[in-house]
This record gives structure tokens, sequence and C-alpha cells, in this order.
């Protein structure tokens, strides 16, 4: 996974899961409410505070903007050309900068410049807020989450152990990689066909050791009685706390008050 | 008659058991009972069946692996034909052999708890549970830690807290020490021992250590081809070397422990003596300093000789830095600080594939490296990457297949070898590239007593034939049998370098 959690002690941290999945949506909507960048921007900054609260490491979240540059540049780029000046409703959004062809054809236009900040933007709210989730949540609250909303037992346990076993098979990999150096092996080298080959060394034996993993799995799950009794016990219950309940009203009042705004045409271009 | 049979007990009757593809150990005539409390080994040597007899106990046998099976197993007076594993499991606790596949959990806590969730146990009782087991394995302090960020012992007591969590009568344990050093290894059967004598539980044990073996259990049963050969008291067993030996298990001699310490000098100096007249230096490792991505010091300031011809054991408990130091050697890790010459050319800018010319380096595991479909190919690999003539590499394949003792077999595919067949065809593909250092790590995990000496003396013929041989190992009376100086690894440093008296007087008679 990109983003990982975090455990701190924030206050965003101590929030339930589904309080911050509500708020997670609810922003994410506002954001798509408003085309007008300013906007857009002001619900970044808050977003911004909150990453920040939480001791987030930001260089994460900022490793993943910088590798979406060349896209918003794009994003921003066809946006402004495309978008015909007739679809603004304020005037000053209907001018236009220059044309790249004669007689007014693929004009930049001010109002298409500003949505492609928005849409840039949008893009922003959502790699912040989610990473709001990933770095204040762990994985056995999101499980508890998907349980929920009636995910089966068996699914939500495949998830959990296949997350479990990600950095075992790294290693393994790692190991399997070495061992073949040390007989000569080179990765990656020569032409798409023979790069593609020279991985054979590590795959067979990687492959070979996932199913005899899977099969000393499934002995192991039977040995822990995995199965015997139609329910479980379910260790860590989340539980909604006075405090979620109160977050969880305002971000409701927040969405109606988006809504509104949205119907008397606040926040468009 | 049943109803006399106690919980707690087991009772084996098979008259034959066979697997499903009719390659691994058949079972035949298989008949024993443990009596509740007992602390009973399991001994023999590889492919005799004891894997299979274990997995009798719990209904795995013939629930899981169907096969061909004939006869009845009461195990804690349950037979194991008319339940489902899940249920024996409640009673009968397994811990397998490779410790990874058995921890679920992200965190300690909630892989001890996966047992107990399974069984429905109330969640306030499995908070207990989870102190208590943890305590008597020694994990506590250990609850909240990332299950994949500990050690390859504590891990194993990990799977073994995994288990007692369900409260067993019985406790069955497959080689749950093969991996740890002596000291590991000790811990885990005093805490079996603690768990019979404290709260009678039922403990039936696998595993080649003989020394543990014999120090903690009260009975040991050996099996071979399938079948009970011999049952009794450990004593007698080890004290017997022919009867050990004859079913490939590691006798002890009585003092052998005095003799290896009485066969040591503990003088460096002695080693440049000795040697450095006519002996060339080909490892010379100075102010060598590793340090791992999570800033953790493996390796300070080693400085140290390693001679043209030696014969090199080295030893340490597990992390002390043995396998990060040889892992220097053939370039897979860089020194932060210092510098590692070969044949007193710094290696700095070589590739391990470069490097693999001369210093050929096995690993533990051989199934980490093998890949082909027969046990030919798999040697070849290494040569293609020399430039070598069709003729040659036949030869050289041919003359490494022979050296290990697998010349009849290089049409099979390897995975229809044995594991100790694996580990003699990973020697031999590295063999085959002719290397001048051989490094060699943990060449015996696992094995039989007639299997590492088979290895050793594999080992012992290269170096008389002039391969400079470094082994990495937890076996001191191996290292003192075999090799011609021993090293020491403590915390990352060089702790004691010992030359071997007993070998450098047969030298030079």
């Amino acid at each position: 996974m990109l983003i990982e959690y975090y455990p701190q002690g924030s206050f965003i941290h101590r929030l339930d899961v589904r309080t911050k999945i509500l708020g997670f949506f609810v922003i994410t909507a506002a954001s798509f409410c408003f085309e007008n960048p300013l906007i857009n921007f002001l619900i970044i900054i808050l977003l911004w505070f909150m990453l920040s609260s939480m001791n987030s490491p930001m260089s994460k979240v900022y490793g993943i903007i910088k590798s979406l540059l060349p896209i918003f540049l794009i994003m921003l780029i066809i946006t402004g050309f495309t978008y015909p000046a007739s679809k603004f409703g304020y005037e000053e959004n209907k001018r236009i900068i220059f044309s790249l062809l004669p007689n007014n054809g693929m004009p930049l236009t001010t109002g298409g410049l500003y949505y492609g900040l928005t849409l840039v933007l949008r893009i922003f709210v959502m790699v912040f807020a989610s990473s709001i989730i990933t770095f204040s949540t762990s994985i056995e609250d999101i499980l508890q989450f998907l349980k929920k909303i009636k995910m089966p037992h068996q699914l939500a346990f495949v998830i959990a152990t296949g997350i479990r076993f990600i950095p075992t098979m790294q290693a393994k990999s790692e190991m399997i990689r070495e061992a073949q150096m040390a007989r000569g092996a080179e990765f990656g080298k020569g032409g798409i066909v023979k790069k593609i080959k020279s991985y054979i060394p590590v795959l067979i034996p990687m492959i070979v050791d996932s199913i005899r993993m899977s099969d000393n799995l499934a002995i192991a799950m039977l040995n822990r009685g995995f199965g015997s009794m139609k329910n479980t016990t379910n260790l860590t219950e989340i539980k909604m706390k006075s405090i979620d309940y109160l977050i969880c009203v305002i971000t409701l009042v927040l969405l109606m008050i988006v809504l509104y705004a949205k119907s008397k045409n606040i926040g468009a271009l | 008659m049943n109803n006399t049979m106690e919980r707690g007990t087991i009772k084996v009757d098979v008259r034959k058991y066979q697997y499903e593809n009719g390659i691994d150990d058949t079972l035949r005539d298989l008949n024993f009972d443990i009596k509740k409390g007992e602390f009973v080994g399991l001994m023999g040597r590889t492919g005799a069946g004891k894997t299979t007899t274990l997995m009798l106990l719990n209904g795995l046998i013939p629930h899981f692996f169907e096969g061909d099976f004939d006869g009845t197993v009461f195990s804690n007076s349950m037979n194991t034909l008319r339940y489902r594993v899940q249920t024996l499991s409640r009673f009968v606790g397994c811990v397998m052999q490779d410790p990874e596949t058995q921890i679920f959990g992200i965190t300690v806590e909630k892989d001890v708890a996966f047992g107990p969730s399974n069984l429905a146990i109330e969640k306030s009782r499995i908070a207990e549970i989870i102190d208590e087991s943890l305590d008597v394995v020694g994990l506590n302090g250990y609850k909240y830690r990332i299950s994949t960020e500990l050690s390859g012992g504590e891990k194993q007591r990990l799977t073994i807290a995994g288990i007692l969590a369900m409260e067993p009568e019985i406790l069955v344990l497959d080689e749950p020490t093969s991996e740890l050093d002596p000291e590991g290894r000790k811990e885990i059967y005093k805490l079996l021992k603690k768990l019979v004598n404290e709260k009678n539980v039922t403990v039936f044990i696998s595993g080649h250590d003989s020394e543990e073996m014999r120090e903690f259990t009260d009975r040991i049963i050996v099996l071979d081809k399938g079948t009970v050969v011999w049952n009794g008291l450990p004593e007698v067993l080890f004290n017997d070397k022919e009867l050990a030996e004859k079913y490939g298990i590691m006798p002890i001699d009585k003092n052998s422990d005095e003799l290896a310490q009485s066969n040591m000098i503990v003088e460096t100096q002695l080693i440049k003596e000795d040697l450095s007249k006519e002996e060339k230096i080909i490892i010379e490792a100075k102010d060598l300093s590793y340090e791992y991505e999570n800033g953790r010091q493996a390796l300070k300031n080693i400085n140290l000789k390693i001679y043209e011809g030696e014969f090199v054991s080295l030893i340490g408990k597990n992390g002390a830095g043995k396998t990060t130091f040889s892992k220097q050697i053939n370039g897979l890790l860089k020194p932060k600080n210092g510098t590692i010459l070969i044949n007193g050319f710094d290696i700095k800018n070589n590739s391990t594939a470069e490097l693999s010319k001369e210093i050929g380096y096995v690993f533990q595991n051989p199934d980490h490296q093998i890949f082909s479909s027969t046990v030919y190919d798999e040697v070849e690999y290494g040569l293609k990457r020399l430039k070598l003539t069709e003729n040659e590499r036949e030869e050289r394949v041919k003359d490494a297949l022979d050296f290990v003792g697998l010349s009849n077999q290089n049409k099979r595919h390897p995975f229809t070898l044995g594991k100790g067949e694996r580990q003699k065809l990973a020697v031999a593909s590295i063999l085959a590239m002719k290397p001048k250092i051989l490094v060699i790590d943990e060449p015996t995990t696992g094995q039989d007593w007639n299997g590492t000496k088979r290895m050793m003396e594999i080992m012992k013929k290269l170096n008389s034939e002039g391969t400079t041989l470094i082994t990495i190992t937890h076996n001191l009376k191996l290292a003192l049998e075999y090799s011609d100086r021993i090293i020491k690894f403590s915390d990352g440093k060089v702790e004691s370098n010992f030359i071997n008296k007993k070998v450098i007087k047969e030298n030079v008679n």
C-alpha cells in the first residue's frame, strides 16, 4: 500500500472509523459541488490542518502529489482550451485569454483555467482526505467496518491474512533474489525478452514456495480451530462515542449547507 | 473398551497409511500409547514418518491428507475418525514446523487471540488467556509488537502461545527448534517441561536435538520406515552409540563438552604464527561495519583474516552478525564503513554476479534457489553464465553431482527429492562453478544425523582439495570436529577466534 497506518494519539486517531468515513464522503461531495477553485482551495487548507494535527508524515503525501504533477498539467491544459466560454455563467469567466487557431478556435478561457484548477484541486482533496483515513485508522478498525457493512467473515479474514503476509512475501522474494545472485544471476538486463526471462529463477521458487505456504496455512488454520463455530468472538468492537455523534451531526449540517449553497449557485463558475 | 481411557492420553493403532501421491513416507503397523502428563520425544531419520505420525493425532490425517488409511487413533480419548480437525484442535494442539505460516495476527496479541476467538470464547476471558499464554512462553510485554518484526525464536514462541491459548490437553510439536540457536532450543524445551509439570499437559515432540531430548523428555519413541522400532528411556538410547546411529540419531558422548573445551586455545595470536608463514590471506576484513536500513548495527568494526585453504566455522547466537558478515564476502551486502579484501583486492565495486565466479554461497533453504525441472539443469544454470563450451559444462555438472553423490539422479525433478538431497543439489549447483571460496549457511538444518555427517564429509573433502570453506553453524560439536578455526560472533563483534588444536595436530602428522 502507498500509505500506511501511523499510530498516534491525536483527536482524529481516536474517532470511530465510521465518523471518519462519513467525513471523507461529505468533504469529497463538497469538493464536487463547488466549481470555484477558491472554495476547493479552502477545503484543502482545512484538510492540511487536519493532517498536521495528526503528526502525519507529510513527505509521503507530497510524494504522491509529486508523482501526479504531469497529469495535473495535462488536465489544466486540456480543460483550459476545450471548455467553451458559453458554459460559464459569469461574464469574467467567458473572457478569452488567447486562441490557438484563427477566428477564436481553441480559445483559452479564464473559466476553463479555473475549472481545470478545480479538477486538480479535487484530486488533492481526495489524496489528502484518504491519507487522513489511512494514517489514522488501523487495519483492524477497517476490517471491523467491513464486517459492520455485512462483509462475510471469511472474506474479511482473507483480506487481513493477505495484509499480514505482505512483509513475509517481500522477505521471501529478497532471499530468493540473493540466492540466485550468488549463482551469478543478474536481473533486468538486456532486451525485453531477456529481461523477463531473467526473473524466472525468482518467480518459480516464489510460486512453489507460495503453494507450499498456502497448504501449511490451511493446516495451521484448522489447528487453530478456524470454522469450528458458527460465530467467532469480535475482539475489537468499534464504538461510536458521544464525540463521534457530535462530529457526525456537524458533518451532516455542513452537508446541508453545501447542498443549499449549491442550489443557490454559489461556488459556480 | 475405550471407556477406561483418560483425557490427555494418546493411543495409536494404525495398520497402514499412505499419502495420495504415493511418494511421501508410508506408515505401517504403527502402535504406541502415551499417558497423560508424559513428555515424549519422537525421533528417527528424515523420512521415517515423524511428521506423518504427528498429523494422525489431531485428525489432519486422514481428514486433510486423505490417502489410504487403515487403523484407529484415539487422541484425548476421542476417535479421530469421528471428529473434525477443528473440533479435535480444541483438545490436541499442534505446532507445525514453519512458524511463519502459523502466525495470522498482525500483532502478537491478535495472533494469540485467533484460536480462542474461533472457539467463540468470551472476550473478557480471551484477554486473560492472552496474558497467560504470553507469560508461559516468556513473551510478556510483546502484546502490541508487530508479528512480522519478531526474531525467529520469538516467532517460534508465539506459535506455541497461539496453540496454548486454546488450552489443549495434549500438545504436539513438529521439530519446533530446527532453526533456533542452542540457547533458544533449550528455552523451548524448558518451557514445555514447565507445562508438563505445572499444568499436567501431555507433550509429544519430534526433533533431532539429542541433548535436549535426553535432558528433558521422559521417554523416546524411535521411528524407522513408518513404524516404531524402539521405545524407551532417553538415557538408554543416547548412551548406546550403535543403537542411536543405526536409526540416524546423534549419540551423546559423555564428556563431549569438556573434551571440546580442552581442544581449543583462546589465542588469536597463535593463528598468525602458525599459519601466516606459509598460508596466503584470502579474505581480509578491515574495520568492517554494517548497519541495516532500520538502524540496527549488525557489524561493528570487524577485523578478521581468513587464510587460503582454511575451514572456518562461524558460530554465535541468532542475530549476532554471522550471516551479515558472510554476505559481505560475496557482495550481497556492501560495508557501510571499512573494507573487505578478497585476494588483496577491495571488492566494493564488484557485483555479486561477478564475484560468484570466485565465491560460492549456499543458502540455508535450498528451496529458495531450485527452479529447474531436472537436477541436471539446476546445476547447469550457474555455468551458463561462465563462458564454457557445452562439453566443459557437461563435465562440470557430472563432476559436481558425483561429488555430492547425486549422479544417478540427474533426470529427476528436484522437488521429488528429499530435503537432504535438495540441500546437496544446492551445494552441487555452486560447486560446479568451482569457487575458490565457499560459504555454506547452516548446512545441516533440519537434517538427521546421517545427513548431517554426509554433508560434513562433503565439505571436508572439498576443503582437502583446496577450497577455502566458511560455514555458519549452531552445532559446536560439528564445528570442533571438522573445522580448523572457530570464530564466535556476538552482538556484531568477533567475540573470540579459536584455533582448533585437534585439527592442527592432525595436519602436522
